[in-house]
């Protein structure tokens, strides 16, 4: 079992019950192949240094979990064929650090 | 002229003596690294107000003979930056 982290780009024009589906989704898939989902992060609403795919703004979803390998085949299988995502990336970890949280500060100075 | 200058360079000085302008500093040219130490900031793609340090006007990476930073450091810096990319942070 190793610690992995997986953060998700939403499109821009979703509605708020849709995201939550998405947030849902890839939490049942991480609990059915036997991983352990440690924390879930939402960033909100950012904005892009570039433009992806004529998008210039979008949702992220960022998960921190602890799965094997066939875990990742299937987040990787579902959110290519995903038409609500705009990109995902994951990365191994030996140590998960799940006390700082680098996007809070950005989002308070908006409020 | 020249042997008299280095025979006075050589002589005990005062400490005051080095505030002058004239002085040359050795610490001017060699620094040490800012990535590496005790306590050092921690290099993630998540920490993007130290990523956006060490990257251009344009969005490339700096070398580090501008930078100072260690040669270890400096390969870690540039797989996070790319990580980085890859999300549209920078």
């Amino acid at each position: 079992m190793n610690f992995y982290e997986h953060t998700l780009i939403a499109k821009q024009d979703l509605s708020s019950p849709e995201l939550e589906t998405i947030e849902k989704k890839y939490k049942d898939i991480i609990t059915k192949t036997e991983g352990k989902v440690i924390k879930i992060e939402k960033w909100g609403l950012l904005n892009f240094a570039k433009k992806i795919k004529a998008y210039n703004k979008g949702f992220y979803i960022h998960y921190k979990f602890q799965a094997e390998n066939k875990t990742l085949e299937e987040i990787k299988k579902n959110s290519i064929i995903d038409n609500s995502l705009l990109r995902h990336l994951t990365i191994k970890y030996k140590k998960l650090d799940t006390e700082t949280e680098y996007f809070k500060e950005i989002n308070e100075k908006k409020k | 002229m020249k042997r008299k200058n280095n025979k006075f360079n050589k002589r005990p000085q005062n400490p005051l003596n080095k505030l002058s302008l004239f002085q040359k500093s050795d610490s001017r040219f060699s620094k040490k690294c800012p990535l590496s130490g005790k306590e050092a900031p921690v290099i993630d793609y998540k920490n993007l107000k130290l990523l956006k340090r060490y990257i251009s006007d344009t969005d490339k990476i700096m070398p580090s003979r501008i930078t100072s930073v260690s040669q270890n450091k400096q390969r870690k810096l540039t797989s996070e930056i790319k990580k980085a990319k890859i999300l549209g942070f920078i």
